[in-house]
C-alpha cells in the first residue's frame, strides 16, 4: 500500500476528509503537512482529534518531503491534507515526488476568482499551479469521492504551463 | 443570573434550520445566533465565529454539528483560552431546546453539561412488535 490521495484544502483535516474520503480510502495515516500548524502543539492535537480512525502526522514542509520516500512502502495506506498551492509547490520543490494533488476546497477571498464551487483562485495560486504542471504534476478538483474529478487546466485554462 | 446567550456553527443550513424547529417548539428566541461553514476557509471561519462571540462578557455556548468538522475545530481555536466560552458538538433539536429551557437558570458549564446528556439520551433506537 503507498500514498492514497494527496488533497489541497485549507480546512485541512474535517467532515469530508474524515468522512467521505476516510470512509472511501479508508487510510491508515492521515499526514498534515502545514508549517503554522506543526510549529503549535495545541493545534496539533486538535487535529489529531479530528480523525479518531487514522494516525494523525503533523509535519514542516521539510519533514513531509523527507518522509515521502518511506511512506510508499510502509504497510497500510495514507493521505496528505495541505492548505493551499503554495505549500504543494514547496513540497514537490523540496524533492516528494508527489505524482498528483487534489483540489479539494480552496474558498473565497478577496482577489480570488471562482473556478468550481469550492475552489477559487489568484494569479499567485495559478502561478503555483502552473509550476506543480511543469513538473508533471496533475491537479485535479473534487470535493468528495462520490463526485467526479475534474481537470484543472479545463476548468481554468489559464493555468496551462 | 443572566441569559446565556448560544452561537449554531454548522455545515450547510442546518444551524438556522435547527433554531427555526426550536422556535416553533420553544416560541420566539433571543441571544441565538447561527453561522454556516459554507463557502469559509478554516481561518475565515474562525475569524467569523470569534467575531459572533466577542461581545459575549459572560461566557456562552458555541453549538457545532459533529466531531471532528470544520465547525467544531474552529470554534475551539476561536475559543481557546477563554474558560467561559464551551465548545458543544453533536448538538440536536432536544439538546437546544433543553438549553433554551435552562439557559437563565444554570452558569456555563453547568448548562453545556445537562444539553449533553439531554442531547444523548435522545438518540434512541425503538422498535415496534407485530400484533
Amino acid at each position: 500500500m503507498s500514498w492514497l490521495n494527496q488533497r489541497v484544502d485549507d480546512r485541512l483535516i474535517h467532515g469530508q476528509v474524515v468522512v467521505a474520503w476516510g470512509s472511501a480510502l479508508r487510510p491508515a495515516r492521515l499526514y498534515v503537512v502545514d508549517d503554522q500548524v506543526a510549529a503549535s502543539p495545541w493545534e496539533r492535537d486538535l487535529l489529531v482529534s479530528a480523525a479518531p480512525d487514522a494516525e494523525v502526522r503533523v509535519l514542516t514542509v521539510a519533514e513531509a518531503a523527507a518522509a515521502w520516500e518511506a511512506e510508499q512502502d510502509a504497510p497500510g495506506g495514507a493521505m496528505l491534507v495541505l492548505r493551499d498551492l503554495r505549500t504543494a509547490r514547496a513540497l514537490v520543490e523540496s524533492g516528494a515526488t508527489v505524482p498528483a494533488f487534489t483540489l479539494g476546497g480552496l474558498h473565497y477571498a478577496p482577489g480570488k476568482a471562482k473556478i468550481a464551487e469550492y475552489v477559487y483562485l489568484d494569479d499567485a495560486d495559478r502561478e503555483d499551479a502552473r509550476a506543480l504542471l511543469r513538473r508533471g504534476v496533475k491537479l485535479e478538483v473534487q470535493d468528495v469521492p462520490a463526485t467526479r474529478p475534474q481537470g484543472l487546466m479545463a476548468l481554468d485554462p489559464t493555468v496551462a504551463p | 443570573m443572566s441569559r446565556i446567550p448560544a452561537l449554531l456553527v454548522t455545515h450547510a443550513d442546518l444551524g438556522a434550520a435547527l433554531l427555526r424547529a426550536a422556535q416553533q417548539v420553544y416560541g420566539p428566541v433571543m441571544d441565538v445566533d447561527f453561522l454556516s461553514n459554507s463557502e469559509l476557509s478554516r481561518a475565515d471561519l474562525e475569524s467569523a465565529i470569534r467575531e459572533r462571540v466577542s461581545g459575549w462578557t459572560h461566557g456562552g455556548l458555541v453549538l457545532t454539528d459533529f466531531p471532528g468538522g470544520s465547525c467544531q475545530q474552529c470554534g475551539l481555536l476561536a475559543a481557546r483560552g477563554n474558560a467561559e466560552i464551551l465548545v458543544v458538538t453533536g448538538v440536536n433539536l432536544p439538546g437546544l431546546l433543553d438549553y433554551l429551557h435552562n439557559r437563565e437558570h444554570y452558569p456555563v458549564a453547568e448548562l453545556a453539561e445537562r444539553l449533553v446528556t439531554r442531547a444523548r439520551d435522545s438518540v434512541r433506537m425503538q422498535q415496534t412488535r407485530p400484533e
